[in-house]
């Protein structure tokens, strides 16, 4: 009798672990790709209302400190930040400020700087209106073998994944791949292939255990004006043509793609039935796919879209935003200021349904994971802005309808002598704490 | 498995929305593959030996309570061994019962193939001490029937299993509701970590990642490795 009470009781033990394995599957996978749409799928989401965006700017001699700095600005509508400035931690001189991203926890917040190669890790989760830095990454050439220019920050689980833009033994596009624990020590250097040694963008497809990695060029081109730079036709021809793939676990290069005209921004599709990656490619003003063959699991690079007239390339194509549903691509070029918006439901086919003249110039696009809200900033490198026409510098907060953007608010950077506005991150009260107050809209979510 | 199918497809059909339904349910069907169970994955795991795994970072030696309520090092690895690691809460509905079925998929695995059999061992951490007591994991342990060794630990209190989560790197908040009380959930993003026999973490993985065939390989991508000073 006692023995068949825990027979039973093992039964249903087992059952309700099922019902609860089974759950916890889908939600589990559902949380997998996540965040703010374009963020690495190894990082938990912040659904609902983020309350704050972190910008990473650079400095300007003469505007205040003159020095990079990361800013905290409120983008709750419900609280009394919204659209204000909440907090500014310089770091210290200039460095190129240019990307930046969150740990596969959402804890830390890395950016970096093209220029002298620094990097710096801030603590958002302690108080998330107030990043504060925590450490410093100074040796990352020593550390890394020679790689200069630590340009993206990737989270995988337990480490940040920095595809870099230089070396230092000429300055020019052959690059790396640098890894390092979230602690910031040092882990591994993956040279780029010979026959694709440019490095711009890395962006993992888990399900297929592949990664991409496109090709920009070297601190000699990125760090001179962009005037002068473009009438240099030897210099101009030191921009990567290339997309590689990679057998992501094995960190081994498998295809080179060709992609003209310097493929920056990599965005896997969400659904991970949909086995095709967005790229722009940023000289020729083209919109491409990289497509997953069926039949025998390589991949093909298809030219899918026109990024702005012919006649008036180059635009600049210089970032992409993919909406969560995979249907809906805004494209920022840098030269006309402009975002476009393009219907990519059929991903061979992007057709473009909107455009908006955002400012004299802008850079850098993220969107809300609901799509409902859409962040410009305007820098793209010191001396890269504001050459040919205005230098405006700002953030500027949209709602978009699914038609149209409507403006929210602006933060002229210039005017408050900030800074240049480069990349964008999410943050959220309570996200750490699971304090959040009830009134406010979008608890978290991820687990 | 036909079960887990269809209890799979009655929770889309009644969990979800019908603009969510295709994305859940590739998701699901992703999810499924990494339970172990479900049809063939999209990508070939590369060859044990054909890559390298370098050091992510040191785990220090910790003391918790294994099943039995006995003290139980961690790593604890014996010469030559390895682990993996996977941190979970019993009463945790999401990621933790992803992390403890792909286990217990790699457990099959590693007991079915002589080049990991003995040598690769699998250890379940609870960071809800304060609930899961020894005694519950011992209830886990039993109801999963491990094949290899399979160590099942917690802590004398929160506090005690504080500095482990700190050295892993494992976060783990609990999650308060507007009145402050503890709602009985903690925030956490699924890892589980494989460490060497010098307390190495040698690789993380999270939900992408979780996938026993990989597991497996990496295992045997160390074992495969030529012994310190050789």
């Amino acid at each position: 009798m006692h023995a068949t009470r825990r027979l039973n009781a093992l039964r249903s033990e087992t059952l309700g672990r099922l019902a609860a394995l089974v759950l916890g599957l889908l939600v589990a996978a559902a949380a997998a790709h996540a965040d703010e749409t374009c963020q690495s799928p190894y990082m938990p989401k912040l659904s609902g209302q983020e309350d704050y965006i972190y910008v990473w700017t650079l400095g300007v001699e003469g505007w205040g400190d003159g020095s990079d700095k990361v800013v905290s600005v409120g983008a709750n509508p419900a609280r009394p930040d919204y659209g204000k400035i909440v907090h500014s931690v310089s770091v210290g001189g200039r460095h190129e400020a240019h990307h930046g991203g969150l740990t596969d926890d959402r804890r830390h917040y890395w950016v970096g700087g093209l220029d002298t190669s620094q990097i710096y890790i801030f603590d958002i989760a302690t108080d998330p209106a107030r990043p504060k830095l925590v450490k410093t990454i100074d040796d990352f050439v020593e550390k890394s073998g020679g790689v200069v220019g630590p340009h993206g920050f990737y989270a995988l689980p337990g480490r940040m994944l920095i595809p870099s833009l230089s070396n230092d033994v000429d300055k020019g596009g052959k690059t790396a791949i640098v890894e390092y624990s979230n602690e910031g020590e040092y882990v591994r250097t993956t040279w780029m292939p010979e026959e694709a040694p440019y490095g711009y963008d890395a962006r993992v497809n888990a399900h297929l255990n592949r990664m991409l990695t496109s090709s920009f060029t070297g601190h000699a081109n990125y760090m001179r004006p962009l005037a002068e730079l473009m009438g240099d036709a030897e210099a101009m021809k030191n921009f990567g043509n290339e997309v590689v793939v990679w057998d992501f676990h094995a960190r081994k290069p498998l295809q080179v793609l060709t992609v003209p005209g310097a493929p920056l921004e990599i965005r896997w599709a969400l659904n991970p039935i949909h086995e095709y990656a967005f790229i722009e490619a940023a000289l020729t003003g083209e919109l491409w796919g990289v497509f997953r063959k069926p039949e025998d699991g390589t991949f093909e690079a298809v030219k899918v879209g026109d990024i702005g007239p012919r006649e008036e390339q180059p635009l600049l194509a210089v970032d992409i935003s993919l909406s969560a549903d995979d249907t809906t691509l805004f494209v920022d070029t840098f030269m006309d200021g402009k975002v476009r918006v393009y219907d990519v439901s059929d991903p061979r086919n992007a057709r473009q349904i909107y455009e908006k003249k955002i400012g004299s110039q802008v850079n850098m696009v993220s969107q809300s994971w609901d799509g409902k809200r859409v962040y410009f900033t305007s820098s793209l490198l010191a001396n890269w802005d504001g050459t040919g026409h205005d230098d405006e510098q700002f953030l500027k907060a949209y709602d978009w309808n699914g038609k149209e953007l409507i403006e929210r608010f602006a933060i002229d950077f210039r005017e408050k002598k900030i800074g240049r506005p480069h990349i964008m991150r999410f943050g959220q009260i309570g996200f750490h704490t699971g304090e959040r107050p009830a009134a406010e809209e979008g608890a978290v979510a991820a687990r | 498995m036909k079960a887990l199918t269809a209890t799979i497809a009655i929770a889309i059909g009644i969990g979800v929305g019908a603009g969510l339904c295709l994305a859940v349910a590739a998701r699901a069907h992703e999810a499924h593959r990494h339970g172990g169970t479900g049809p063939p994955p999209r990508f070939e795991a590369p060859a044990p030996g054909s890559y390298v795994l370098p050091p992510i970072a040191r785990i220090e030696e910790h003391v918790l309570l294994d099943s039995k309520g006995e003290a139980a090092s961690l790593p604890g690895l014996g010469e030559g061994a390895v682990a993996f690691v996977s941190f979970v809460y019993l009463s945790c509905g999401e990621a933790c019962p992803l992390a403890t079925a792909s286990l217990a998929d790699l457990d099959g695995r590693i007991a079915g193939d002589e080049a990991t059999a003995g040598r690769v061992e699998l250890v379940t951490v609870s960071f809800d001490p304060e609930r899961d007591t020894p005694e519950a994991m011992a209830r886990l342990r039993a109801g999963l029937h491990p094949k290899g060794r399979w160590r099942f630990l917690t802590a004398e209190s929160t506090d005690a299993v504080a500095p482990v989560l700190r050295d892993f790197g494992q976060d783990a908040v609990l999650l308060r509701g507007p009145d402050g009380d503890f709602t009985g959930e903690l925030r956490h993003v699924l890892k589980v970590f494989l460490l060497d026999d010098q307390g190495r973490v040698r690789n993380v993985y999270s939900t992408g990642f979780l996938d026993p065939r990989l597991l497996l390989n990496d295992a045997k991508t160390l074992l495969m490795e030529p012994p310190p000073g050789s």
